[in-house]
């Protein structure tokens, strides 16, 4: 093997292993490509913001003289912008250095000597692939204004508008699902094209020859043949001859199916594809949240519990696999998909970090064996993730705690200490019931201690909370996990410990506040 | 007056875990079956199971029990049955004290108005307490621990009787914890409104005799404070 192409294969392993240029690349694909990177539609924002600005310009010049800062803006900043992207689109269209170690392992598996020339051919092939892709040609038009020398070029300034079509989340869209009808679109056109060839023909054969006709030559014919089948009529040019309006009755008539067809089609497009639609931009929308509660069956419990957290203004996925119960919990205004809540490829789907965006995932079937094959699920593709799952039999708890479930709510059992303690204490119980309820002003909270509180915070002698007419219930030691009942004033704070409060909400925040805010004295 | 008997009305998993939660607070707790219709639970149970209907006639309920001196659940898992049972019982026993379950708010209402004196919607207890779990979990471990659990720190309600021991002080200006080892949270008034122990309208009421003390502490503390400015627990 020569030097140069063992140089040549080495720069290219050298390449694929380079951190930097691998985060580089990443961040260029990211920027250009990743509709899920947070930063992408700022770019886009910023392109679509060049192409109307480009757009303006033409038009402002069509009757005026733009300044020449302008037109060198149009002709060279804008293109040179352009050019750049196309660059990078080039670049991470597909991987060199991957070809070129393909390539090498190939040959080296099969003790082969490495094929130079076919590696740079199919290079080549790959980089050629996409400059001739439609996107790509696009690109490059709207680049062509650079030579503003060629004043025909300037007319490419209008093929920036198409580059809208890369920016435009709702273009592509738009687009995608008409190219699902593509072979009706292909019959409808042939159609159309048959009757129009056709058309034109006959009424230029009938007419041309007729003095007091306004169709004189092939390219009239083909114009009025074209304005009849869209039905838009202009009437400027029109048959005369019997035969020819024998003629413009077909044509109308084709016109008329034409156009039905056509209609129908790009309905019958969009109501196949609408339920795709939402659900693709469900999964846009979570794939961008943080702290995500998913609730696995949307039942009557579910409903509530589901009311409650989007009152705290909490994000909330609801997976069901009935597409009743899904559309139940759409119509509630939330977040729905049709999926299995037991399958693991329905959460594949969501394209989520589990780990990260997933704050709690709450099993709420009424139906025990639900919830114990949706936690096992869950639990398969992530160790830690919080579960909290119903429990509708008593005997099935072993086997929900067996499935991994942290926490379980059996609300049988959950009824019986209710009535017990109601019995027992009425008014104490409805006191504390109506502190607890989501409408009372007065609140029980958790205060954090942070680091910032602990450094002016020491001991519970210094919170102050009196005179911010709050009662501290207690703390929960972070080190031990106990809680400690009215604690002594000489008691220690430290950081991830919390203080359990009740108070009015609007002290208790002032409160917040003035613990974070003190300064040592 | 806290009473003795308990009348269940529902053979189901909410009637036995209510029976199994309360059978030590009254001398007589028994489940009332609703002819065949309901599900025999398979339960070595036990308590006394009986059988009624829905017909008006209540006679051999009145000669086994005084229900005057008896609490009563309905928890039927059929809504419409369960509201027809506590509209009975209320028109046959004005003074009942009738504790109704339901599923959901719109029939909690409905039983309301049946004549329950304290409904618990399911779903909706369910539903909050999920919440809570989620949202405050600390808090919730230790409120459960103190309503629900065998546990030393209780949730008591203390009927004053010797308002003259606070000698006019208003709520907010006794030091709870340090003189008596128990936090007061709320006063429920005699008119039976309650309010929060640092409210602008507590902090202007001078305690007196009927104010009930809703207060948090470990059982002995108070007990104590019991014997200072009371005596029994209101019930």
């Amino acid at each position: 093997m020569s030097f140069f192409i063992r140089l040549f294969i080495d720069f290219a392993y050298f390449l694929n292993s380079s951190v930097w240029y691998q985060r580089k690349r990443r961040f260029v694909y990211n920027i250009l490509e990743n509709d899920d990177y947070k930063y992408k539609k700022y770019f886009d924002i910023f392109m679509m913001i060049l192409i109307f600005s480009s757009v303006s310009i033409l038009i402002y010049e069509v009757r005026r003289d733009a300044h020449d800062y302008f037109q060198f803006f149009n002709n060279y900043i804008i293109s040179f912008i352009f050019f750049i992207e196309y660059i990078l689109r080039l670049w991470i269209s597909s991987s060199i250095s991957k070809v070129i170690i393909n390539q090498n392992e190939y040959s080296d598996l099969l003790g082969r000597k490495f094929n130079f020339w076919f590696v740079i051919k199919r290079v080549f092939k790959d980089k050629l692939d996409y400059v001739f892709s439609v996107k790509a040609i696009i690109d490059l038009l709207a680049i062509m204004p650079f030579f503003h020398e060629l004043r025909l070029l300037r007319i490419f300034i209008l093929f920036r508008v198409f580059k809208l079509f890369r920016y435009a989340k709702s273009f592509q869209t738009f687009a995608a699902v008409l190219a699902t009808k593509k072979f009706e679109f292909f019959t409808l056109s042939m159609f159309a094209a048959i009757v129009i060839f056709v058309s034109s023909v006959l009424v230029y054969v009938m007419e041309a020859n007729n003095p007091s006709s306004p169709i004189n030559t092939l390219y009239e014919a083909f114009y009025w043949s074209i304005v009849t089948i869209s039905t838009v009529g202009y009437g400027d040019v029109v048959a005369v001859s019997p035969e020819g309006q024998f003629v413009a009755v077909v044509v109308i008539l084709s016109g008329i199916s034409v156009l039905a067809f056509t209609t129908s089609l790009f309905v019958s497009a969009f109501t196949e594809k609408l339920e795709d639609i939402k659900e693709s931009k469900v999964i846009q929308d979570i794939a961008k949240m943080q702290r995500i509660y998913i609730i696995c069956g949307y039942e009557e419990i579910a409903k509530e519990v589901s009311k409650k957290l989007i009152r705290a203004n909490l994000n909330i996925l609801v997976l069901d696999d009935s597409l009743e119960r899904t559309e139940m919990a759409k119509k509630d205004g939330l977040m729905a998909l049709q999926y299995n809540p037991g399958s693991v490829d329905s959460y594949k789907k969501l394209h989520i970090d589990m780990s990260k965006q997933v704050k709690a995932i709450l099993c709420l079937r009424q139906d025990d064996i639900q919830n114990v094959y949706s936690s096992l699920t869950i639990r398969s593709i992530d160790k830690n993730i919080y579960i909290l799952s119903l429990l509708m039999n008593r005997s099935n708890k072993n086997k929900l705690l067996h499935s991994g479930v942290n926490e379980i709510l059996y609300d049988k059992e959950f009824v019986g200490l209710i009535a017990k303690e109601y019995i027992g204490q009425p008014v104490a119980f409805e006191a504390i019931h109506a502190i607890r309820s989501e409408n009372s002003t007065v609140k029980m909270e958790e205060i954090l201690v942070t680091e910032r509180i602990s450094r002016t915070i020491t001991y519970v002698k210094d919170l102050d909370n009196i005179n911010y007419r709050i009662v501290v219930l207690g703390i929960y030691k972070k080190s031990s996990g106990r809680f400690y009942f009215n604690p002594i004033n000489d008691t220690l704070l430290e950081v991830g410990d919390h203080l359990l409060v009740i108070g009015n909400y609007m002290f208790i925040k002032e409160y917040v506040k003035y613990l974070s805010k003190k300064m040592k004295t | 007056m806290k009473k003795t008997n308990a009348l269940i009305f529902g053979y189901n998993e909410y009637g036995l875990e209510i029976a199994k939660n309360i059978s030590s607070e009254y001398n007589n707790v028994t489940i009332f079956k609703l002819d065949d219709s309901e599900n025999t639970i398979d339960k070595n149970t036990s308590l006394k199971v009986e059988k009624f209907d829905l017909s008006d006639d209540w006679s051999s309920l009145i000669n086994k029990y005084n229900l005057e001196d008896s609490i009563v659940f309905c928890s039927l898992e059929d809504v419409a049955k369960n509201i027809f049972l506590t509209i009975s019982l209320r028109s046959a026993f004005e003074n009942l004290f009738i504790i109704a379950l339901t599923d959901n708010n719109e029939s909690a209402n409905k039983l309301r108005m049946a004549g329950a004196s304290k409904v618990i919607p399911i779903v909706e207890t369910t539903a909050h307490m999920i919440t809570d779990m989620l949202k405050k979990p600390i808090i919730t471990k230790v409120m459960h621990d103190i309503l629900y659990e065998e546990s030393d720190l209780k949730i008591e309600q203390v009927k004053i009787l010797h308002a003259d021991f606070f000698d006019g002080k208003y709520p907010a200006d006794i030091e709870w914890s340090r003189d008596h080892g128990v936090l007061v949270i709320s006063v429920t008034h005699e008119d039976g409104t309650s309010e929060f122990i640092y409210s602008s309208k507590t902090k202007h009421h001078l305690i007196k005799n009927g104010d009930i003390f809703i207060v948090v502490g470990y059982e002995t503390d108070i007990k104590e404070f019991e014997k200072l400015v009371g005596v029994e627990n209101e019930n």
